[in-house]
């Protein structure tokens, strides 16, 4: 799969899960998840997508730190889900 | 009404029991999953009378690796769990400047932390599913903070307090919590001599004790649909007493 593609695919996961008011084309990539300037989700959203991650992506993200790390934005999610994959293969 | 899949703790005494009953009796696709520990007799009583419906699985509500054993074991075959009813408690009365730590610990361990292990427990299921109902019963005890219940009275308000604050963590997901607070109910744990039944009354308004049955009433009308809009609700089945 390619990088774009994985991409598209958090962003429509982030947009059903999290019952977002806008598309997932709309989530630029860099954009933060959290704090101002960015989609504004809270700890319950980081919660739920958590939950998704690992449920679509077999992603467990096993405590605060790594959240803290992983959950900044789709990149760095995106990136989770691929060194995943390649410890995996 | 929809099939569903219902986990209930401490299924072996008079209250788990009639919880059962009343969700067997609500649809007859339910699934329920009679969470036993240390007394097995009644819970495996009841799983035989439905064994299609009804099954026992060993769960220690103290042990969170228990937890993740008894609901591995339910999604495995019915890929769902919609609701946990969190019924499994137990007292050790004891004034508490005499009051051994260990009892003090037990009775935590048990009736305030192993709702915590089972709501940590099911959660990411029914974040996943986005819907879920927990029922957590606590007591009057937690209301009235009778002498002699420190620890009893301090784990079941600690269990409301959780309820509260975790119906608020999770009311946007889909999930309620709610928690219901029996008064004085007819089964064995009520072990009261001749006269201590007379005084109990006595503070009861409408002069009875409780039936088991009309608690799990109203544990079940927590968990139905029309329900969906309460949660982080304490509610008091107690003939009126406060």
């Amino acid at each position: 799969m390619s990088n774009p593609e994985l991409k598209l695919q958090i962003k429509r996961l982030m947009v059903e899960n999290l019952m977002l008011q806008i598309t997932a084309e709309e989530i630029a990539d860099g954009i933060p998840m959290f704090g101002p300037g960015g989609l504004g989700l809270d700890s319950v959203d980081a919660l739920q997508l958590v939950v998704a991650l690992d449920k679509s992506f077999g992603l467990k993200i096993s405590d605060a730190e790594a959240a803290k790390g992983i959950l900044q934005n789709v990149n760095t999610i995106a990136a989770a889900i691929e060194q995943k994959g390649q410890a995996a293969g | 009404m929809n099939p569903r899949v219902i986990l209930i703790t401490g299924a072996n005494g008079g209250l788990g029991q009639a919880i059962a009953r009343s969700f067997l009796q609500e649809s007859a696709e339910n699934q329920i999953w009679l969470g036993i520990h240390t007394r097995l007799e009644q819970a495996e009583k009841l799983a035989k009378e439905s064994p299609d419906r009804c099954r026992a699985i060993a769960l220690d509500v103290t042990r969170p690796d228990s937890w993740k054993a008894a609901v591995a074991e339910i999604l495995a075959r019915h890929q769902r769990l919609d609701v946990l009813v969190n019924n499994a408690g137990h007292h050790e009365d004891a004034l508490l400047a005499t009051m051994p730590l260990d009892s003090w610990r037990r009775i935590l361990a048990l009736n305030l932390d192993g709702v915590f292990h089972g709501c940590q427990a099911v959660l990411p299921t029914m974040i996943a599913q986005r819907q879920g109902r927990i029922i957590n019963i606590a007591s009057l005890s937690a209301l009235l903070a009778p002498a002699g219940q420190t620890n009893y009275a301090a784990a079941k308000a600690g269990v409301l307090a959780l309820t509260q604050s975790l119906a608020k963590e999770v009311a946007r997901i889909g999930i309620t919590v709610n928690a219901v607070c029996p008064g004085y109910v007819d089964t064995a744990t009520l072990a009261m001599d001749e006269m201590e039944r007379k005084r109990a009354i006595e503070r009861i308004p409408m002069r009875r004790f409780g039936q088991p049955g009309e608690v799990a009433a109203a544990v079940r009308f927590l968990a139905c649909g029309e329900a969906g809009y309460i949660t982080g609700s304490t509610l008091k089945i107690d003939g009126g007493i406060f």
